[in-house]
């Protein structure tokens, strides 16, 4: 839902809320008890429910990742212009939505995914604001194919990649994470952020 | 006339006002895309909001449980 409904809504609340409090003496009435019970209970719950979906989805946004400055780096990964720098080539021919391209690569796609990525956001606000971010940054699991497979499984490129096939048993062990796509001498340049003062940057045309 | 000191009313505004401050947080928090935004949004609204809700219906169930003894006061009740 859009901010600016989101924001009506509060609005509204606000007023009735404000009417109750201005004029207690209404809920003597049944109306009143009706208005009440409508300012005070269903319209904040509702209210706070669409506030914090609207959070949840902001919260996926890229601008929002690298609002923390640890991740500057990490955007600016994006936009190197070399197509063997894997996070760079899907950033920059759409392979993931930009705008929310940190967590399209970063959420773990299981049922609880989303959630757990949450948690995990809260863990760094943790981090940044509280204790200070290791350094170097690591990811908390080896990445799984998984999140890897959640688009590329079925493709056409994926399943026909020479290398991918060039083994019967190789596709079956990218499949079941025995064999990382990230793998030295597969697609092992990943954010690569030490490497930042020696590579040349795309310039998206405004 | 009006009673300015009837507890009820005095529960109901202090559970208003607890209210509108979470609700006025939770809005302010939408005009900064930023975790702190988020962290206020559910800490600071989230709890005030929550701890007016939980006021006002303990007011409600009390007022269930304990009628005012002005009850058949009320301006719909039919009274001589």
């Amino acid at each position: 839902m859009p901010t600016f409904l989101i924001l009506a809504v509060l609005v509204i609340t606000i007023i009735l809320a404000g009417l109750v409090v201005a004029r207690p003496a209404l809920t003597v009435a049944r109306g009143g008890k009706v208005l009440a019970f409508l300012a005070f209970f269903i319209f904040p719950v509702f209210a706070g429910l669409l506030g914090l979906e609207n959070h949840m989805e902001r919260s996926k946004q890229t601008s929002f990742c690298l609002t923390c400055h640890v991740m500057g780096q990490y955007g600016k990964s994006l936009y190197v212009d070399d197509s063997s720098y894997i996070p760079a080539a899907h950033f920059q021919n759409g392979r993931v939505p930009r705008d929310q391209a940190c967590y399209t690569c970063h959420t773990d796609y299981t049922i609880f995914g989303t959630f757990s990525s949450k948690m995990k956001g809260l863990h760094h606000i943790y981090a940044q604001y509280v204790t200070k971010p290791q350094q170097p940054i690591k990811l908390y699991h080896p990445y799984n194919n998984r999140e890897c497979l959640h688009c590329h499984d079925g493709s056409r490129s994926f399943e026909q990649g020479a290398l991918h096939t060039a083994e019967p048993q190789t596709m079956a062990d990218i499949k079941s994470n025995k064999l990382s796509c990230l793998s030295s001498g597969c697609h092992d340049t990943i954010h690569n952020v030490k490497e930042l003062d020696h590579v040349k940057f795309w310039k998206p045309v405004q | 006339m009006h009673n300015h000191t009837n507890p009820v009313h005095s529960r109901l505004r202090l559970s208003g006002i607890f209210i509108i401050v979470g609700l006025v947080i939770q809005a302010l928090s939408f005009l900064w895309n930023h975790p702190l935004s988020f962290i206020a949004f559910v800490t600071l609204g989230g709890l005030l909001l929550a701890i007016g809700i939980v006021l006002y219906l303990l007011t409600v169930v009390n007022m269930a449980a304990n009628p005012p003894e002005n009850a058949d006061a009320r301006p719909h009740a039919p009274h001589s």
